[in-house]
């Protein structure tokens, strides 16, 4: 009848707390393994999601855009833009798409009465709203009716009107862009996202200074000239989306002789690129938190084999009143086992409370996803059991007399 | 009759490197139930290793050994603790207690490898303490009590499993006269009361009281 695993867990408790100073140091090593695998983790996730918000907040995963390929050489000066028959046509072979959105944008200087601003004067269908996912919420969004009047009326931006407007409320009032005279109709809602580690940034502010008129206005009142540099759709799922993304690429290929003289973006691909990369990253991060854990197990293993060594005459005595060979090697897997357990629940602990303290200090919960501490554990864990098993195996080969006989 | 310990031929060589020391050179022996049979001989004779050998401790190099008429000498190690742990108790000229256990759990560490349950184990330790006169001592370290109460505790842990046969290497060379003369009473009484004791002894006074004479000279009895 071999001793059971309660005998050994009591045996190995009793162990470690005769042996302080070296039990405080292999614990030491096992927690700081156990912390870096949960702390690292859990940063590189909360990266991830703040990426992933971003890309939310930034007309979310069914967005596609297009603009000119800044890497083509246009050798034979085919245009870089789309005209407005382009445009409908486009459209009409794209009819899964949900919204299509045309734009023209130039940096302008704004003004009302004696206050003055720049921003970026943006001219849209209204199906801008639908692509983004962002619309007035003070007012209206820009509608058909506007865009077939080329009316002259302006939705602003929460930054803009700060600056034009003060708490004075814009809606009907008349702002000056570019000599023109355009009603403010709507205010769009204000964009905040937190930048990461710089305080209270708004990282999406250059958003709110945008200030969007119908694109009909944008061409009959501006250039008089429909040369749309941009381009974007909205899919019906971020399934849909990457392949909405490769027939927008054949379509315009064939517009442009086959050559790339547009780029086209799919925010759905970009993550999953992104995902592939966070993957990546995760895994090199908990492969170099293995290996530290299991450098820390190696000096452990050495630590219990010179507590073998010490004990040559107790496991002698064991073996002499009937301990079997598997009585000693448990008890010895046991005691390791042990010791990693409690540098696991230290690690795990301190790892925990380090996240919160950087938390604080990036103003950004990040939280250490349940499978992050699974993971930690059970690497601690197997570890354990690993660098256990070296020194149990010589305790449990010792020979009884000379082990009785050992000096 | 059959013995509760027979054996034949036991040689047992030590090899130390390119050398070989025969320490036993063919010893026959056999051991009656009740017995006290008292071990005799020069330093270096191979007592201690006949006392191991017998106490399941090591392993023949050749010969035969039936102990409660099971054969000892073919036996793999895992049976042989087994053996230990329920047929042999040995008592240490040098006490051989663990150092941070109490003299209870010392003890008991006999019962907790053979899977009595705590309670049991604890009960059973008291019994066998009282009766060498410790009861009074249960949670001293061995660090705490004298040399004679040491080997007394020993004796206990040695009895605690009821063995076939008690094995005592000159348990009392370590001891001053007076704690010595207590330990061989102790011996004396359990062999009064029917145990089986082999033990290795300079004391002819001891030997005297023995059932059994066997004197080892040069590997071979004499
Ligand atoms: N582990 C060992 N390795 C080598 N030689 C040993 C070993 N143990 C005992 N011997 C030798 O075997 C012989 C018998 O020793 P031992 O049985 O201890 O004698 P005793 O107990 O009668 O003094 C001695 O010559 C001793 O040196
Ligand atoms: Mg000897």
């Amino acid at each position: 009848m071999a001793i059971s695993i309660k005998e050994s867990i009591v045996a190995g408790v009793t162990d470690f707390w005769s042996r302080k100073i070296r039990s405080a140091v292999t614990i030491l090593g096992i927690l700081l393994g156990t912390m870096s695998i949960i702390v690292v983790l859990s940063l590189v996730n909360g990266i991830y999601s703040t990426t992933t918000a971003w890309m939310t907040e930034r007309g979310g995963l069914t967005k596609i855009a297009i603009d000119n390929n800044r890497e083509y050489d246009n050798a034979q000066n085919l245009p870089e833009y789309f005209t407005l028959q382009e445009i409908e046509l486009i459209k009409s072979l794209i009819p899964e798409a949900t919204a299509v959105n045309p734009q023209m944008s130039s940096w302008l200087s704004m003004s009302y009465r004696d206050k003055k601003e720049n921003g970026l004067l943006m001219g849209v269908y209204p199906d801008y709203a639908l692509v983004e996912e962002w619309t007035a919420d003070r007012g209206r969004f820009i509608n058909d009716f506007d865009v077939n009047q080329s009316a002259d009326v302006v939705v602003i931006g929460t930054k803009i009107r700060d600056e034009l407007f003060g708490s004075k409320n814009p809606l009907g009032q008349f702002i000056t862009i570019n000599d023109r005279r355009l009603q403010v109709i709507g205010i769009m809602e204000h964009k905040f996202l937190k930048n990461n580690g710089i305080g209270n940034a708004n990282a999406l502010g250059w958003m709110n200074r945008r200030a969007l008129i119908p694109l009909s206005t944008m061409i009959h009142k501006g250039t008089g000239q429909d040369h749309i540099e941009e381009l974007t759709v909205k899919a019906a799922s971020p399934e849909e989306a990457i392949d909405l993304k490769y027939k927008l690429e054949a379509i315009l290929l064939n517009l442009r002789a086959g050559q790339p003289v547009f780029r086209i973006e799919s925010n759905m691909e970009q993550a999953e690129e992104m995902q592939k990369n966070f993957q990546t990253m995760r895994i090199i991060i908990f492969f170099i938190s293995l290996v530290s854990l299991f450098v820390a197990g190696i000096v452990i293993s050495n630590i219990m084999l010179a507590t073998v060594q010490e004990r040559t005459r107790e496991i002698g005595i064991r073996l002499a009143v009937g301990a079997r060979r598997t009585d000693i090697f448990i008890q010895i897997v046991v005691q390791t086992i042990i010791i990693f357990i409690i540098g696991g629940f230290i690690g795990v602990v301190v790892g925990l409370s380090l996240l919160s303290v950087v938390s604080g200090y990036l103003g950004q919960p990040i939280i250490a996803a349940r499978w992050v501490i699974i993971t930690a554990v059970a690497s601690t864990l197997c570890v354990g059991a690993i660098t256990g098993i070296f020194p149990a195996l010589k305790a449990c080969n010792l020979d009884p007399i000379k082990a009785l006989h050992y000096e | 009759m059959n013995g509760i310990i027979e054996i034949s031929g036991i040689e047992k060589e030590y090899r130390m490197g390119k050398i070989t020391v025969p320490a036993l050179r063919g010893i026959d022996l056999t051991i009656m139930q009740g017995e006290f049979v008292a071990i005799m001989g020069p330093s270096g004779s191979g007592k201690s290793t006949l006392m191991h050998i017998l106490g399941c401790l090591d392993t023949p190099t050749s010969g035969d050994y039936f102990l409660d008429g099971e054969k000892i000498s073919a036996m793999k190690k895992s049976k042989l603790a087994a053996i230990r742990n329920s047929k042999i108790g040995f008592v240490f000229q040098t006490f051989n207690l663990l150092p941070h256990l109490n003299v209870q759990k010392n003890v008991e560490l006999p019962l907790m490898y053979s899977g009595v349950s705590p309670r049991k184990r604890a009960a059973r330790a008291r019994e066998v303490l009282s009766d060498v006169g410790l009861g009074d001592r249960l949670r001293h370290k061995p660090s705490e009590l004298s040399g004679g109460q040491r080997q007394r505790v020993a004796i206990a842990r040695a009895l605690v499993n009821n063995p076939a046969i008690i094995f005592a290497d000159e348990p009392t060379g370590n001891l001053d006269s007076v704690s010595g003369s207590d330990i061989l009473t102790i011996f004396s009484n359990l062999h009064a009361k029917g145990h089986t004791i082999v033990m290795v002894t300079h004391d002819s006074a001891v030997a005297t009281r023995a059932s059994t004479r066997v004197n080892i000279v040069d590997g071979l009895i004499g």
